[in-house]
Formats: structure tokens, sequence, C-alpha cells
């Protein structure tokens, strides 16, 4: 475990999947990393891949499913891909764990709420008697459920919403992660509810010192909670920046789309906009831009060309854009050929 | 292709007549094909007065079986006469009386195989209707049913149950002429009926009555007692499937009870669904008292066990009138229909009640819309693709349940065919020579109920694909015939 | 607690059902065409016996008051006496005499049924697109489409005829036993007549039990894929749950839940199943004694056999309502499933 190394370091990670009719890529050559002590977000539209990447790292993609071996996932220094099934087994949950979109259904419903923490309990930290049952009522108390003592025996049905999420975020500090995933985890849930999901999040976040990496379709939530942002289309990150300067100052035609359409968010009282279309699902290596066919700016090199991570003026590392207009500060023909040579150089790997 | 103007079909057509034209091009050769056949058909389907006169007090079920019979003789479209397979063989002469001179056993090949080419050559030009009018001159570019149907596409095992079932249904429907006898000569009366064959020791061509030829060429297991599959008897007669223990044709009287046990079928899941139906509509749109006293009276038909009441019924009301109707099939299906409906019913019940809490229910009712106009429009669609599931799983259950019935002598009369009959008249046979008798019939209804089956899951993969298959399935199964 | 509340419902509403069960069953066979006095006497009896059997039976008077004491009888025990089939005999007497072996057949097809087709569906559910799986789907599909007559009749058959067809006999094999007639159960205390009454039994009960097992394959089957690929199997997969514990307590405990009703719905087709399969294996159980009785006009008997049987099916149902409450915990909530 080198002191250097970030928490979660992604590398080419490309995921694929076998239909009877074709393979698609769901995940195509993705990088990011996570250090701790920060939340990544990740945003996209359904289809993006997000929640494929977030299986990926966890290992729970299943056949017809599969990780290609190309791909590189370091958990603390630690890779992950050449993991065993049972090998991972002991990762997951001990160091990453994930909170799921819809509450209700990732908890078993024929078991009371204390049973499965406790199940988790036994497992990651072999507690038992009276000390796990004091362990699992203060876990519920830990994310805001009031009571605990009571609702520790009572099944997932009998909680409200945002209680059930509550219950299922204190199942994974259970687990007493290095890392947590959160797949959706407050589309399902009401604003107000959502907004104390956040801020419990951040809470623990800030008590554990724990890497978020937080997964949403919704660019407002994004910017209550990510200190990073990475914009995934088709498959691919598109645009990777610290959160503020994501919003200050988008790059990729995509993530402007993205930002307009929240609502409220239009300059002027301008009209919601959505963006047309929808996303496509990749087959193969990228020939040329994804987001053409639904780009305002597309221009004819965009369908001859796949763009690639670029810093979206020169020098400006930590925000990237994969889009033939950047590096902005180029020439439009200097900005293409530059991709070009990135283009070959990846090849070429 | 989003047509922003409301049109008319009849302006949609006129629009663009083309393949339309071509479309009922397709239906004037297939009439063509059986036009002779046609006309004699309603030709012979004109003497009403019979009928009428017949019996007054039952005349309306008079009516309706006279109607049902009429409408079961009306596809004798490849008539039997066109492509005759019986005659007899003369040595050095070859066959005589047959289709071109072939041997019997090849004329009704081709009369089978023709019956089928045109059966389906006719449900493919009704599926080509549809998507003609799906593609030129329907006013929705998209409806949900596309999806349904593109659904059921890739559903090797839906497509593999409506393809036998549509074979069962043609079989039932063209059974007149797919056996290679008919009922009414060699089952129902054999002694009214001559045959001619030569005679070896004669030396010449010999008449003889069906039912005395019968006698020679029984089943009844070996020692030269038994015809089996696919083989001749004495008489020049072939039998695709052998011959009963009475020396009758398998085959003919196999069709003969796929009609009847369709018949049952169909009547019984039509009066069935009926009846599902409007109490799950209503009691779904009422709720509360309606919908306990409903549970209360579906549980309460449900707690008797089906297979018992059946035995019991048919038996108590054998030597009614009722029981005289279809040879006992109407009384069957009605039958059917009072102790199964609440399976059906259960069936659509959750997806009513479903429907019926979505606002725009609400919203038509605060229009004031007509509760029947409400249930009719935005309820029962939703609805009907779940009666299909659990209609064509029941109908397997229906067919298992007739024959089991028939198995113990009850239900559909003597000597009309059932297949549960043909089970038990092999039984001493099953494991001699005759084993056809039992088997054959056996094994038919596996593969009929399996498709039913087949076609009940694939429909249910395509109007709800994220639902399992349901405990309900379990009732639908014949009540353990 | 709502889903006891749940369960003291479906026990109330058990009450109606039972007794439209029974008034349904008395007028499909007082109110038929069927004339009992006629019945008994037979074809060719005087007119003043008939008269006489008529006057004694009560058959003459008002019909409703006949349903009350029919329906006073059924329920305070008092299932009168058999008619025609054994005169003068108790019903209770009979059913006391038929039962054993009908109980005995149905306790071992249920045995079968769920100790083949449970593990066999759940299996197959752990192991999709193996040939285990498709072993188990086929057997699943054809075992629920086969009639349960013909196969009765097949294996009658086969095994009467095993030495002849397999060279194996199948009579001769561990014990001596017949196929057909039922077993002697005065003994089992005996494992030799304990082991002969198996045997015995096996092949009706395998018939019998023959269509529930391959719905509880069919049905566990999906139940296990779906309960595999559900939310909270992933999300306790995610907390890192060790497979065998993924498997035992979250998988196999939902996968129940669907397979209550067929478990239970086993007992309908047991009761129906039992008149064919008793009459092919020449069993003289429950079910063989109801189609006699029926055909033979025995109408006490047949009422009394009727009640019993829709007495079985609602405590059945009971059972089941309370399987369910004890294995799903949101029974009852929100309405719930009623
Ligand atoms: S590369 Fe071209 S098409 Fe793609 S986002 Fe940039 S401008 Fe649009």
């Amino acid at each position: 475990m080198s002191a250097e190394a970030p928490l979660l370091a992604v590398e080419n990670l490309r995921t694929e999947f076998y239909t009877d009719k074709e393979t698609v890529r769901a995940v195509d050559d993705v990088n990011f990393r996570i250090e701790r002590g920060e939340t990544l977000g990740i945003v996209g539209e359904s289809g993006s891949g997000k929640s494929v990447t977030a299986r990926s790292i966890m290992g729970l993609v299943e056949s017809p499913g599969n990780v290609l071996p190309e791909s590189s996932i370091r958990l603390d220094g630690e890779e992950l891909t050449e993991k065993s099934e049972s090998e991972y087994r002991g990762i997951r949950g001990s160091e990453v764990t994930m909170v799921f979109q819809d509450p209700l259904t990732s908890l078993n419903p024929v078991y009371t709420v204390g049973n499965q923490l406790k199940e988790t309990l036994r497992l990651h930290r072999d507690l038992d008697g009276q000390t796990l049952t004091d362990t699992a009522i203060g876990l519920l108390e830990d994310v805001g459920i009031p009571d605990a003592a009571r609702r520790i025996s009572e099944y997932p049905h009998e909680f409200s919403g945002g209680m059930q999420q509550r219950a299922v975020i204190a199942l994974a500090l259970a687990c007493d992660p290095e890392l947590l995933i959160c797949d959706e985890p407050t589309t399902a849930l009401d604003v107000t509810i959502q907004a104390q999901i956040l801020e419990l999040l951040a809470e623990i976040q800030v008590e554990r010192d724990i890497g978020i990496m937080f997964i949403t379709h919704d660019m407002g939530v994004i910017a209550e909670v990510a200190d990073r942002v990475a914009v995934m289309y088709a498959g691919e990150i598109v645009e990777s920046a610290p959160v503020r300067s994501l919003y200050s100052d988008p790059a990729h035609p995509y993530t402007n789309g993205l930002l307009d359409s929240i609502p409220g968010n239009q300059p002027g009282g301008r009209e919601l906009t959505t963006i047309e279309g929808e996303v496509p699902i990749p087959n193969g290596a990228a020939t040329h831009c994804r987001f053409a066919p639904r780009c305002p700016k597309a221009f004819e090199e965009c369908y001859e060309l796949a763009p690639e991570p670029l810093p979206t003026t020169a020098g400006k590392d930590d925000h990237t854009a994969a889009c033939l207009l950047f590096p902005e500060d180029m020439k439009r023909e200097d900005a293409v050929d530059e991709h070009r040579a990135a283009n070959t150089e990846g090849t070429d790997e | 292709m989003a047509t922003t103007v409301e049109t008319t079909f009849r302006e949609r057509l006129t629009r663009q007549p083309g393949p339309a034209t071509k479309w009922l091009g397709v239906l004037l050769v297939l009439v063509a094909l059986q036009f002779g056949a046609v006309m004699q058909t309603i030709m012979s389907t004109v003497p009403w007065g019979t009928i009428g006169g017949a019996l007054p007090a039952t005349a309306p079920w008079a009516a309706l079986a006279g109607v049902g019979d009429a409408l079961a003789d009306l596809p004798t479209l490849l008539a039997r006469d066109v492509i005759p397979n019986q005659g007899y063989q003369v040595p050095g002469e070859g066959w005589q009386g047959t289709f071109m001179g072939l041997s019997p056993a090849a004329a009704w090949g081709i009369r089978v195989s023709l019956v089928y080419l045109y059966s389906f050559g006719f449900v493919g030009w009704l599926g080509y209707g549809y998507l003609v009018f799906r593609r030129h001159y329907r006013a929705a570019d998209w409806t949900p049913y596309d999806d349904m149907l593109g659904r059921l596409d890739g559903h090797r095992w839906g497509q593999f149950g409506l393809v036998v079932v549509l074979m069962f249904i043609v079989m039932a429907l063209f059974a007149p002429t797919l056996g290679p006898t008919t009922v009414q000569s060699n089952i129902a009366e054999p002694f009214s009926h001559e045959l001619q064959y030569f005679d070896e020791n004669a030396g010449e061509v010999t008449t003889i009555l069906v039912g005395e030829a019968n006698l020679q060429s029984v089943s009844k297991g070996g020692g030269g007692r038994n015809v089996g599959p696919m083989q001749y008897d004495r008489y020049d007669r072939f039998h695709p499937f052998g011959t009963l223990p009475s020396g009758k044709d398998l085959f003919t009287f196999m069709v003969a009870g796929a009609r009847v046990s369709l018949f049952i079928g169909l009547l019984y899941i039509s009066l069935a669904a009926g009846l599902a139906v409007v109490l799950a509509l209503v009691t779904a749109y009422y709720k509360g008292l309606a919908d306990l006293t409903v549970v209360i009276a579906g549980d309460s038909v449900q707690a008797l066990p089906q297979l018992l009441v059946l035995i019991l019924l048919s038996f108590v009301l054998s030597d009614t009138w009722i029981a005289g109707i279809y040879n006992g099939g109407l009384l069957l299906a009605l039958i059917f229909a009072i102790t199964g409906w609440p399976y059906l019913w259960r069936a659509v019940r959750g997806p009513a009640l479903q429907v019926s809490n979505e606002e725009w229910i609400d919203a038509a009712k605060s229009f004031g819309q007509r509760p029947v106009t409400t249930m009719r429009k935005h309820m029962l669609p939703y609805v009907v693709g779940y009666l299909l599931i659990y209609a064509s799983l029941s109908l397997g259950g229906a067919i298992i349940g007739v024959a089991g019935l028939s198995f113990l002598g009850l239900g559909v009369n003597p000597p009309t065919p059932e297949w549960g009959r043909a089970v038990s008249a092999g039984q001493p046979y099953v494991a001699t020579a005759s084993w056809h008798i039992s088997l054959i019939p056996g094994i038919m209804v596996v593969i009929i109920v399996t498709a039913f089956n087949a076609l009940g899951d694939g429909i249910r993969d395509a109007v709800d694909p994220q639902s399992e298959a349901g405990s309900n399935e379990v009732a639908a199964g014949g009540g353990g015939a | 607690m709502t889903r006891w509340r749940y369960f003291a419902r479906r026990l109330v509403l058990s009450i109606p059902i039972l007794i439209f069960g029974t008034t349904a069953t008395f007028w499909i066979i007082r109110a038929g065409p069927i004339d009992p006095a006629a019945a008994i006497i037979g074809p060719d009896g005087d007119q003043q016996a008939y008269q006489r059997i008529r006057d004694q039976l009560g058959l003459d008077e008002p019909l409703w008051q006949q349903y009350i004491d029919y329906m006073v009888g059924m329920f305070t025990g008092d299932f009168g006496q058999s008619w025609v089939l054994n005169p003068d005999t108790s019903t209770i007497v009979l059913l006391q005499q038929y039962a054993p072996r009908t109980m005995w057949l149905g306790f071992w097809s249920v045995l079968i049924a769920l100790f083949i087709g449970i593990p066999l569906g759940f299996y197959a559910g752990l192991n999709p697109n193996s040939w285990s799986d498709y072993v188990a789907s086929f057997g699943g599909i054809v075992w629920r489409a086969m009639p349960n007559f013909w196969l009765a009749v097949i294996l009658v058959s086969l095994l009467s005829q095993s030495q002849q067809l397999f060279g194996f006999s199948w009579q001769e094999w561990i014990v001596n036993v017949n196929v057909v007639t039922a077993p002697p159960l005065d003994n089992l205390g005996d494992p030799q007549e304990l082991l002969r009454a198996i045997k015995w039994t096996l092949p009706a009960a395998i018939v019998l039990g023959s269509s529930s097992m391959g719905n509880e394959m069919r049905i566990g089957r999906t139940a296990v894929l779906e309960t595999k690929n559900s939310n909270y199997v992933e999300a306790a997969k995610a907390r890192g749950i060790p497979g065998r514990s993924l498997v035992w307590k979250h998988v196999f405990r939902n996968a129940l839940v669907p397979l209550v009703p067929i478990i239970t719905g086993e007992a309908f087709l047991l009761i129906g199943g039992s008149v064919l399969v008793e009459t092919v294996f020449a069993i003289n159980g429950l079910g063989y004694l109801f189609f006699d009785a029926t055909i033979n006009g025995d109408l006490p008997l047949v009422g009394t056999l009727m009640f019993v049987f829709i007495l079985l099916i609602v405590i059945i149902n009971i059972v089941q309502d309370l399987m369910y409450t004890l294995i799903d915990p949101r029974v009852g909530y929100e309405g719930g499933d009623s």
C-alpha cells in the first residue's frame, strides 16, 4: 500500500456485452482516479455506461458481460482485474461497496433491517452477541434513523423511502469501506429527502475520510456533492473537470446540453432545452465522435475522427474534453491534428 | 411519417390503393383455388327450414348447434372427392378409384399437405394484410401493440406454440377432409356404408359393409390382429395411425376428436373469459363490497374440486336434454365455464385493479363518462393481453380435462370421437403390438397442451416482459386429470 | 401486526366459502334430475317400496327443509348413511375404510413432487443454460402437459410387462408386489411390509405427483433465477456476502414465496387426480369411492365426500395463508394480496 497511490485508479477500462446479434461496448476506454476524501461525480444519460463502470469496479459484471483484459482497476494500488471471484468477494464489502438506486429493492424484503445489518457486521467486523446488536443500532443512529433500537427489528417495507435509503447506507457503512460507489442513490426519492441523504453522505465522507464515486444523471445533484466531475457519453468520458470549472466553463457541447436541461438554469428565461435524440449503442471502437449526430456544433471532421480527451486550453491539465473543438486556444485544424496525433498514439499502445 | 392531419381510413386507402389491391388479389387467388367448394358449401347450407321447424322448445339451442354444425362443415374446402384416397388394388392394374391411380397413402398425403399449405397460406395472407395495413393505412405510426408483436419476433418458444396450435386448429377445422375416411361411414354408421375391395380368393372386386370390414381390421395386440400406424388393412384401406380395437380408423377418430376438444375448449374459454372480464372490470371500477362479493364467490367456486364437480355434474345431467346438444359438448363447456371462471378472473383482477388506479380513469370519471364506456375504452384494452395468457393455458387444461372425463366414460357421448376414449380403448394393449391406440392420443395431448402453454408463455412475454410465471397456472392445468 | 390481521381475515372468509361449497353440492345432487329412491330400489322395484323409501328418506319434504337438515347434518358431523353402495352403513365408516389408502398415496406423491421438483428446479435456476437446466426445464414442461390418466395407463402396462419388455421384473425387484391394487397398510411397523407398501404405491404416487412436480420445477427455476438477479442479491454481493449464504439465505427463502401456492395447489391436483389414478391402478381409495358413488347415484356418500374434500381444500388454503404469513413479511401490507 503505497502512500502515493490514489485510492482508485481506473485505466483503459473497457467492458463489453455479448448479445445474440452484436457486441455492445458499454464502457470504452475510461480513465479516472479518486482520492481519499474526494467525491467523483459521474454524469450522463441512461445508457451512457455509468452503471456498467460502477459494476466493473465492483466486479459485478456477469456474463454475457466482460471486462476486457487491457483494462486496469487499481484500488489502493492493488490490481482488481486479475482477482479471482473469491478474492474479489473479500474486497467487495470490506474495501469497496455500493449503494443502489432503489432502496426498497436493494433490501431483502423477507428479513428485518437488523438481520441484514448484523449479517454484514458479523462478516466484516467479526462481532457477536450484544456488541453486535449495539453496533447495529449505533449504525442506524449514525445514519439518522430515529428510534433505532425499535426500528432495527422492522422489515424494509415498514420504512419510508428516505429511511430505507438511510438503512441501505448504514448497510454500506457496516462494511467499513474505503470507497463507496453510489449509483443514483437519490433518484427514487423526493427532493427534500434527496437533500437530506446528500447531506448525510457528505457528513459520512468527512467523518470516515472515504472516497465516493457518485453516479447520477442529474447535473443539479452533481453540483452539490462532487469535487470532480466526469461526464460520460456512449461509454466514454467526454469531459472531466473540477466541479467549479465544469460549471463555470463547460467545454464539451454535450455538457453544455446537459447544463441547459437543468430547470431554471437557462440564461434569460430561455426554454428548457433537451438534447434531441438518444444515446447510440456503441458496438466497437469509435471511428468518429459518437456525439456528432446530436451535436449542434458538429463539423465535417467530427464524422471522420474520434476525438481524444485533451486539455480544454493548453496547460489546463485538470480540465479535459473529448471534442475536436478543443484545445480552444488552437486553430481548428491544429486542434484536429492534435486529436489525430493522440489517436494514433492510443492505437499504438 | 407522422401524419399531422387526421385522415379517415377511407381517405388513406384512396390515396394509396396499390398495396391493398395487391393484398386483395392474393385473396382472389386463394378463393379461386377453392371456388367450387365454396359454392357447394353455400348451396348445401341453404335449406334452413328443416332446422328451424324441428324443435320449437329448444329451438335456440338447436339453431345454435345447427349453426355450429354448419360452420363446422363449412371449411370442407379441399374436398375429399377432389383427391380421393379410397380405392382398391387389382393385381396388374394398379390402384383403382384413387387420385391419379396413386396409392391411398400417397393420395392421402397429398391431400393433407394441400390442406396445410392452403391453411398456412391463408394465415400468411392475414399476417401480410396486417403488415400492409400497418405500413400504409394506419393513422398512428406506432402503437403499443407493435412492441408486443416485436417481442414475439424473437420468441422461438412462443412461435413453436403458435405453429402447433395453428396446426391443431386446422386439424379440427378440416377434420372431414383430413381423415383417410369419414366419421359417418367408418365410425358412426359403419353398417350403413359399403366399400369395394379386390377379393383374391374370388378373383374379383367385391362389395362389403364397412362394419364387416372393420371387424377384420381390429387392433388387439399381435398375432395378425393388429393394424399399426402407416399400414394397410386387408381391404386396401390405409390407416395413418393404425386402427382402434374395434377396427375403426384411429386417424379419422383423432381428427374428429380434435374438433370436439377444440369446440368445447373454445366455448368454455369464451364463456369463462367473458364472465371473468366483466366481473374484473366491474369490481375494479367499483371496488369495496362488489369486489369482496366476487372474491368470496370466486374462492368458493375454487374450493370445489373442479374435476370432481365435472364428474358429478356430467353424470347428474347426463340424461337431460342439454347433454344431447353437440353430443354433450355444450354441457361440458358450460360446466367448465362455471367451475373455471375464477382462474381467469384472478388473472385479470390484478391488472384491472392496477389500471383502475390510474389517473386517467379518475379523469374519465370526473368528466362524467359513463362507467361502461370507461371500462370498455380505458380498462378493457389493458386487461385483454393478460386474459389471453391464461386463456391459452386454460385451453390446454380443458383438453386434458375433457380427455380425462371421456376416459372415465363421462362427458362426450359415444360414439362421438374423443381422445380420452381412445386411450381407454387401447389400455389393454399398451405393451403389445397395438401400442399405438393409447400412445398416439396421449402424445398428441402432450404436444398440444405443451403448445398451448408455450403460446401462453409467448403472449405473457409479449404483453408484460417483466412478469414471471404465475402461480395461477397450476389451476389452469385441468384439475388433476 | 398487519400480517396477522390479514391471516385472521382469511380465516373468517373461509367460512362463507365452506357454506357456499356445501350448498352447491346439495343443489347439484338433490335438486338435479336424479331420483335417489329410484336409484336405491333399482329398475324393477314396485311402487309401494318406492314410496316407502321416499318417506323414509324424507324426499317428499319441501326442498328447503331438506336443505337445512343437510347443512345441519354436515356441519355437526352427522353425515348420514350410504344408500346404494353399502346400504345402512354410516358414510363415516366408509370414509374410515377408504381414506388411509388415499392418504398413503397422497403422502408419497407430495413427497416425491416436493423432494424432486423443488431441488431440481432450484438447481436449474442456479445453473441456467446448463445441461441440468435443460433437463429440468424440458422435464417441467412435459410433465405438466402429460395427462395423469394416460401416464398411469402407460406406466401400469410397462411395469406389468417389464419382464417381457425390458427383461427386468418390476414385480420381483427387491420385494414382491403387484403393479395394480392397493397395498396392505395394516402392518407398516414391519420394515419389510413398509418397504412393500412404499414400492407398491410409488408408481401411482409418481403419476399423481407428476404435474405438481413439473410445476415446482418450472416455478422453482424461474423464482430462483429472478431472485438471483434481483437488486437485493446484487446489493448483498456488493457487501461481500459469501456465495453460500447468498444462496441459502437470500435466494432460497425469497424463491419459496411463489412456490407456496404451487405446493398447496398440489392438493387440488391430488383430489382431482386421485379419481383417475385410483381407477387405473385399481386402488380402492376415496377417489375411487367418489366415482363409484357418483355413477351409482349414492347421494349421501357423494355429498359427504364432497364436503370432506371441500373442507380439506379450505384447510389447505388456510395452511397456505399461514405459510405466506410466515415466509413473507409483506403479506397483508398495503392491501397485499387477497
Ligand atoms: S467533436 Fe464535433 S461532434 Fe463531437 S462534440 Fe465536438 S464538435 Fe460536436
